[in-house]
């Protein structure tokens, strides 16, 4: 235990000694966020209000066809432009976001009461399309029931008649999770900034001592090597707090900033503060035990380095799987690492409630798992292999 | 005193098993200096491993003070100082620091720490670099880091794996008579080499090995006589059947 806390000082005056480490490994994080949360916050806002306010460009093909639908769209803030040479190679290319196709039979169907046929031209996986052909749509959608119903009319026929359902929507979400929504690469970011802030440090304190070789003269003190391995583990936990604690306090001030916006109104009181440090403490210890491990097992600094493009991959992993498959809070998840911290992390934030038992089962698991990385690294450092360098 | 009896090493390699130590035993006295001499490669390294608990022996025991080192690793770590093969020092640390952690390691209060630092200090000739960082340190200001290291708990028993590797001639002669300062003392000192002057020069018992085996053991004198050679550099050699990885 007393080797543990000796190791432990040393590891921390000597990391503190090194400039570029302290700034990459404290302060970066810390430094990003504010300029990640007030910068997109001001970015997506000020996109989709330009979208959806200013006047939005429409080429259309065959406007002659049909002049008072084009008069129509030009009334709903569309500049109708003419078509471009080459329609599809102007989407594909990206230079226009949506066109217009009208059919050369429109005159005739109108004239006819028939369905006249007009084609949007868009590219649906292009994002910053999506605002523009939304808004083409409705202006359509809106010019087609007008002239329906006055067609209705015109027969004596009561347009309400056409509409044997009319649906509408009761949206309970609260006005803190209608923001969350927009929170979803926070978690991403802050577990990465737990599970891996002492990594560094593990890798120097274990790898990067074995390559210097002074770990076997420390392994020839009357020292015991699991309490050597505590207290370079310990070292890289606080290390990896201190991180975290910095990231989180620039992370309430960023959003105190960035007050308008899709961030309006996270939860990022006090209290709100706290429990994120609890849900990403237990990261910090499985961060730094599985790096410990890795580091621990194989020969150089550059081997052990190899594996973080790796580690930096398992915290979006849950992210990713909820983005193609949403399923519903189940108390199995709160045992699995990193589904459990995002879907923590997203619950604070969008203040909702968390049960004890959704504490407790986190907790156990998280801390458990940390404790075994741990015993398992113990384990690895009683290896003879280790010890003997290049 | 140090009490190695019929050490054996077997490693695991890609290309087979390669017995490293085979059979190799020796007792080296308090008060004297006990050399182990032979080529690159002849298992000087891992014998001192196994020596100070580094690395369990297949078969074999290894004694210090009567303590036996594989019941009571960390009370025999502790009655020993070992500069090892490795001996790699702490960069962002000064020599002081470097130098003090291993005393704080070995249980140390910092009072005794500044009392034995300042001997060493002294001793081993480092007053102008001891409170400098041991970034850029030569090869001569890193082997006395690492030697004061090892020997700040004041060690009754010292091991010390080529200790003169390395370094220049002025270093190497302070440092011998550092060694012979250290046999004044009644320790128990053991260092390998494959510098057969060196060796000549300085031990009182010499244990000369090859392929893993003890191939002759003696003070100078009783080399001489087993092998019939007027100067023990041929005796050396003699013992060992070719001159190949020593160094006059």
């Amino acid at each position: 235990m007393k080797a543990a806390r000796i190791v432990m000082v040393k590891e921390l005056v000597e990391i503190f000694r090194d400039r570029k480490i302290v700034l990459n490994g404290l302060l970066l994080s810390p430094l990003l966020f504010p300029l990640l949360i007030i910068g997109l916050g001001s970015l997506a806002e000020s996109r989709s209000r330009t979208q959806l306010e200013s006047e939005l460009p429409l080429p259309v093909i065959g406007a002659e066809h049909a002049p008072n639908l084009v008069a129509y769209l030009r009334s709903q803030n569309m500049d109708i432009e003419p078509a471009p040479a080459d329609p599809d190679a102007a989407i594909r290319d990206q230079e226009k976001d949506v066109l217009l196709r009208i059919d050369p039979s429109f005159p005739e169907d109108w004239r006819a009461s028939r369905a006249a046929n007009v084609e949007i031209l868009h590219d649906s996986s292009r994002q910053d399309s999506e605002i523009p052909v939304r808004r083409v749509e409705a202006a359509l959608k809106g010019y087609s029931q007008q002239v329906g119903a006055l067609r209705l009319i015109a027969r004596g026929i009561d347009p309400g008649l056409a509409t044997a359902v009319r649906v509408n929507h009761r949206d309970l979400a609260t006005p803190e999770a209608k923001r969350g929504m927009s929170l979803a690469f926070l978690p991403y970011l802050l577990i990465l900034s737990a599970f891996l802030g002492g990594a560094y440090l593990v890798i120097d304190g274990t790898a990067g001592e074995r390559e210097r070789q002074s770990l076997e003269p420390l392994l020839a003190t009357p020292a015991s090597r699991s309490g050597i391995m505590s207290g370079k583990i310990a070292a890289a936990c606080v290390f990896g707090m201190l991180g975290l604690l910095l990231t989180l306090i620039s992370f309430k001030l960023s959003f105190a900033f960035a007050a308008s916006g899709p961030f309006k109104g996270v939860d990022v009181s006090l209290l709100a503060i706290g429990k994120l440090l609890v849900v990403l403490l237990p990261m910090v210890l499985l961060g730094t035990t599985l790096l410990t491990l890795i580091a621990a097992s194989v020969k150089t600094v550059k081997e052990a380095q190899s594996y973080m493009a790796m580690l930096m991959l398992l915290p979006i992993l849950p992210t990713v799987i909820l983005l193609v498959n949403p399923v519903k809070n189940a108390l199995w998840m709160f045992a699995t690492p990193f589904l459990a911290q995002n879907q923590l992390i997203l619950m604070v934030l969008r203040a909702e409630d968390i049960s004890p038992a959704q504490w407790a089962v986190y907790l156990a698991t998280g801390l458990g798992l940390g404790v075994l990385l741990w015993l398992a690294a113990a384990r690895l450092y009683h290896r003879e292999q280790l010890a003997v360098s290049a | 005193m140090i009490h190695l009896e019929n050490l054996h090493k077997t490693f695991k390699t890609k290309a087979g098993p390669v017995k490293a130590v085979d059979g190799v035993g020796f007792t080296a006295a308090d008060g004297a200096i006990t050399g182990l001499l032979g080529p690159n490669g002849a298992g000087k390294t891992t014998t001192l491993r196994m020596l100070y608990t580094l690395m369990k022996p297949d078969v074999g025991s290894v004694r210090v003070d009567d303590r036996d080192a594989y019941r009571e690793p960390e009370a025999v770590r502790r009655s020993l100082g070992v500069l090892p093969d490795a001996r790699g020092i702490y960069k962002r640390l000064t020599a002081r620091e470097n130098i003090a952690y291993f005393g704080r390691l070995h249980d140390l209060d910092d009072a005794q720490i500044r009392r034995r630092t300042d001997r060493l200090v002294e001793a081993l000739g480092m007053r102008d670099f001891i409170d400098r960082p041991t970034e850029g340190f030569s090869q001569g200001q890193r082997t006395k880091t690492a030697i004061a290291r090892a020997l700040i708990h004041d060690p009754k028993n010292v091991v010390l794996d080529e200790p003169t590797n390395g370094l220049d001639v002025m270093t190497t002669r302070a440092l011998r008579e550092f060694l012979k300062q250290l046999r004044a003392e009644g320790r128990c000192v053991i260092l390998s080499s494959h510098i057969m002057q060196e060796v000549g020069a300085l031990c009182d018992h010499i244990v000369v090995i090859a392929r893993g085996k003890v191939a002759i053991q003696g003070s100078a004198d009783s080399l001489r006589a087993q092998t019939g050679e007027a100067n023990l550099e041929d005796a050396f050699v003699k013992a060992i059947g070719s001159e190949e990885g020593l160094q006059a």
